[in-house]
């Protein structure tokens, strides 16, 4: 039997009925993929309650401010990371200004590299050794601001940029250099590395305010909402009975 | 599947990574976490945003037009309409400039690539590929109905 061909072979029409079942089921597996994303981010799922008497690391990090501020904050950051630079450069100058220069907080920063970026351990080398000649913050400022030239994704070679900012600072270079090329504070390095660890840092920037660990960056208002809860617990304890702290990495080991 | 219909579910899921972008740009998605790649970098940088919104929410615009458009040319009078095979070409086409000026930014001017966005380029490349192939077929069956 031989069918008679039509003139105009209708189009196939595909099982629309099939067609917008798939539709209909990636709209639901979207959002609520994207629901789950929200949650996953909103404000109080993302602090944890931690032990605020968690003893403070054998690496010490840098201080900023007045070592025994009624709140000590400390960051864990990685100077490779887009959003620690993100909030050095564009949050911390009002922290520093507000909260920091008031004598209401001291800011502790601390290493904790990721091991994606191939590049940030030497950045830290290099602002550890500025710290050896007492410009630990002057070097994370310009390491930051300058994160784009020196990043893994930039340079295979990051020591010719940092040895430019180096210079910026007014550093001694050949000092800071023999200390870079030495690896001298790898030791401390590692130290805080492993401290972070101890403390389940996870991502960075991490910051630690009062009882409350913060694993994501955050506003200056957002900031100082944390400030203020530790503030006020701070005043409502006995008298701060905590060690004034150094600026300094001890040398650990 | 027809390709009309390969098209609205590529718009569909373009405009779900669009809508993600836009939460994660807004703050309401606060994974800033380092591990997730180098999506950050692009994100903070200037070129995140055009004209004074930011460009995911550009891709949500653009993304609802295609699939309203696509999930149109599916109802009954438009599905021999060959003006709606030359607007989903040229609609795709105009996605496929954008992303192209995009990844050219990411590559060349931020040096970071956000895996969202090549997904994102890589959807409309293929939706733009299919909408055109939409296009030669139609014009091939009213030569067909031409000849008969």
């Amino acid at each position: 039997m031989v069918k008679k061909q039509a003139p105009s072979p209708p189009k196939p029409r595909s099982s629309p009925k099939a067609f917008y079942v798939i539709l209909g089921a990636v709209a639901v597996i979207g959002a609520y993929f994207l629901y789950m994303q929200t949650r996953a981010g909103s404000g109080a799922a993302s602090a944890t309650t931690i032990d605020p008497n968690v003893p403070l690391p054998k690496a010490e990090g840098y201080v900023l401010g007045n070592a025994d501020a009624p709140v000590q904050v400390i960051e864990y950051a990685d100077f490779e990371c887009p959003v620690c630079a993100y909030f050095a450069t564009i949050t911390e100058p009002d922290i520093r200004k507000r909260l920091v220069e008031t004598g209401q907080i001291s800011l502790r920063y601390m290493h904790y590299h990721i091991p994606s970026h191939p590049n940030t351990w030497a950045a830290s080398q290099a602002a550890a050794c500025a710290n050896e000649q007492g410009k630990f913050w002057e070097m994370h400022d310009a390491i930051y601001e300058s994160q784009d030239r020196w990043a893994g994704t930039a340079t295979r070679k990051p020591k010719g940029v940092l040895k430019d900012l180096a210079e910026r600072v007014a550093l001694n270079v050949r000092q800071w250099e023999t200390c870079f090329d030495t690896q001298k504070y790898q030791p401390q390095l590692l130290a805080s590395q492993q401290d972070a660890e101890r403390r389940q840092v996870r991502g960075t920037p991490t910051f630690i305010i009062g009882s409350k660990m913060i694993d994501h960056n955050m506003s200056y208002d957002q900031f100082k909402a944390y400030v203020d809860t530790a503030l006020a617990a701070a005043k409502a304890a006995a008298p701060n009975d905590s060690a004034a702290k150094k600026g300094t990495i001890t040398r650990s080991k | 599947m027809s390709k009309r219909q390969i098209v609205a579910l590529l718009a569909l899921v373009g405009l779900l990574i669009a809508i993600y972008l836009t939460l994660y740009k807004a703050g309401a998605i606060a994974e800033l976490a380092c591990s997730v790649g180098s999506c950050e970098t692009v994100q903070m940088s200037r070129w995140a945003t055009f004209l004074g919104l930011p460009v995911a929410a550009w891709g949500i615009a653009f993304y609802v037009a295609l699939l309203t458009l696509a999930l149109a040319s599916l109802q009954g009078g438009l599905v021999d309409s060959r003006a709606v095979s030359v607007a989903l070409v040229a609609v795709t086409g105009w996605g496929v400039l954008f992303s192209a000026w995009l990844t050219y930014l990411e590559l060349f001017v931020i040096h970071a690539i956000c895996q969202w966005c090549v997904v994102s380029a890589l959807l409309v490349t293929i939706a733009f590929v299919i909408a055109w192939l939409d296009l030669r077929d139609q014009r091939r069956s009213s030569e067909t109905s031409v000849l008969a």
